[in-house]
């Protein structure tokens, strides 16, 4: 465990401002506790100064998680948002999608979200922006990038994609022990 | 009629509360502990090892609640309240203990000379006042002659003689060669505690310019013709912030990081052409309150006036934006 180096932290902040923006100050400087963000065997957790301390005294190849895992960084040095960082993304996401009760099950299969099963979008998404996907009665299911801007959907047929799936909750199930 | 008897096996009925042994036990109620120093009685532990642990354990608890009820206890709601005095076990501390600071430059003088270290008060006595004033600081002792209403200008001096400058000069330039010497002193710690012989730093340079030209070649010495004996090149080791690091300094890099990240997207922002166009459709939204264009180009009744004015100042800005 040990923290992330600054080329490491610019990766890590970039990709989560695409998701909560300004809101990631929230995250750094919070009021409640002090929380850090470590890195462990190439994942990146968000993780209480207390827990940290007490992880400490755990060795390396015994240490298996602690925290929230954010993600982890990728053999060719990028990093990628897991779905165990949906919390917080939820929790303070800039901008949102939420998606009709048809369109659940087909996105927690991992499929890309189509305009058929849009129900409501933030006004002015902008293209390629990190949203969050909610089912319709507010329950955060998973996030992606919008391929289109919130006005050019419009004119898009029924089965376009307007977000491009990068994680849903149905993960929990299916990628199980590459989680954490 | 002997009671004795009966009231010997009464009492060996009722578990007492006092517990007695030949080594009394070590209770530190501030971590809840008890610690029985007694050798094991052998004798008994082997013709019932369970009973023993039993009654070992239990007369140690025994120890331990009676100590507890013991201390002074307050009444609340849910019933006494008791707490707990400060722990007398020693733990070992979980660092090594921190290494000397190598000796300053005076230090190392003072105790050569046999100079013994005086503490300065922060206060002196000012006999013109007759009170204690701060050596240094806001109206401080070495500021009494800037601080003068009137200055003694010597015989024949300059035109542009200054003496509360000349004065103020001096103090700035007595802080400023402490501050050098203060970093001399760091320096020359830093440099002591990586201090090599002269053999060895030699050794390094003559390595560090072979692993450099090792790496010269257009292969970059991969198809180099290797000598004999000749080892495999050793990379730079990483290095990594310590992990236990004070949250404070964490969270400034963190936000500094951030801050530019902010900046570095804010300028792109501006290099992309065209995206500061406004958004028509957002602006006619707001503009109509909601309405849609067509509420703005119909001017409406009496006060129509007023509205469609603030629609074309609102669509002027927006033009000129653009």
């Amino acid at each position: 465990m040990r923290p992330l180096t600054e080329e490491e932290s610019k990766l890590v902040f970039a990709k989560l401002a695409n998701f909560i923006g300004k809101n990631l100050i929230q995250l750094i400087d919070r009021a409640d506790e002090p929380y850090c963000f470590r890195l462990q065997k190439d994942r990146v957790y968000y993780v209480s100064e207390s827990s940290m301390r007490l992880g400490i005294s755990v060795a390396r190849p015994n240490l298996v998680s602690l925290g929230t895992c954010f993600g982890k960084f990728t053999k060719s040095g990028k990093f990628k948002l897991q779905i165990t960082a949906l919390d917080y993304l939820a929790q303070y996401a800039k901008y949102k999608i939420w998606i009709k009760p048809n369109g659940e099950m087909p996105f927690l299969y991992g499929n890309h979200v189509l305009k058929a099963h849009l129900g409501r979008i933030t006004e002015d998404t902008p293209e390629h922006q990190g949203v969050v996907v909610y089912s319709m009665n507010d329950v955060p299911l998973g996030f992606g990038v919008t391929a289109r801007s919130t006005v050019d959907t419009r004119k898009l047929d029924p089965t376009a994609i307007i977000v491009f799936h990068q994680a849903d909750v149905g993960e929990y199930l299916r990628d199980e022990e590459a989680l954490f | 009629m002997d009671v004795s008897d009966i009231l010997a096996a009464h009492a060996a009925k009722q578990i007492t509360t006092r517990v007695e042994k030949e080594i009394p036990l070590l209770i530190d109620a501030g971590f809840l502990t008890v610690t029985d120093l007694n050798v094991v009685d052998k004798e008994s532990y082997d013709a019932d090892r369970e009973d023993y642990l039993l009654s070992t354990a239990r007369d140690g608890i025994q120890a331990l609640i009676s100590t507890l009820f013991s201390l002074p206890s307050t009444h609340t709601q849910d019933g006494p309240l008791t707490s707990l005095p400060p722990p007398n076990t020693p733990l070992p501390r979980a660092k090594p203990l921190p290494k000397p600071k190598p000796p300053t430059k005076w230090e190392q003088f003072a105790s050569a000379k046999g100079i013994q270290k005086k503490r300065k008060e922060r206060k002196v006595w000012d006999e013109e006042k007759q009170e204690w004033v701060d050596r240094w600081g806001r109206n401080g002792k070495n500021k009494q002659g800037e601080e003068q209403w009137i200055q003694e200008v010597p015989h024949g001096a300059d035109v542009d003689h200054d003496p509360v400058k000349n004065l103020r000069n001096a103090r700035k330039a007595r802080v400023a060669k402490n501050e050098r010497q203060r970093l001399q002193n760091e320096s020359r710690a830093q440099s002591s505690s990586s201090q090599l012989p002269e053999r060895e730093k030699r050794k390094q340079e003559i390595d560090r310019t072979l692993a450099t030209t090792r790496v010269s070649t257009a292969s970059m010495g991969r198809f180099d013709k290797q000598l004999e004996g000749e080892k495999k090149l050793k990379g730079v080791k990483r290095k990594f912030e310590p992990t236990e690091t004070s949250v404070e300094s964490e969270k400034k890099t963190n936000l500094a990081i951030l801050s530019k990240l902010d900046g570095d997207a804010k300028r792109a922002r501006r290099d992309v052409p065209g995206d500061d166009a406004i958004n028509v459709r957002k602006a006619i939204r707001t503009v109509s309150k909601g309405r849609g264009s067509a509420a703005l180009a119909r001017p409406v009744g009496g006060r129509g006036g007023k509205t469609s004015s603030r629609g074309s100042k609102s669509g002027g800005r927006g033009r000129g934006k653009r």
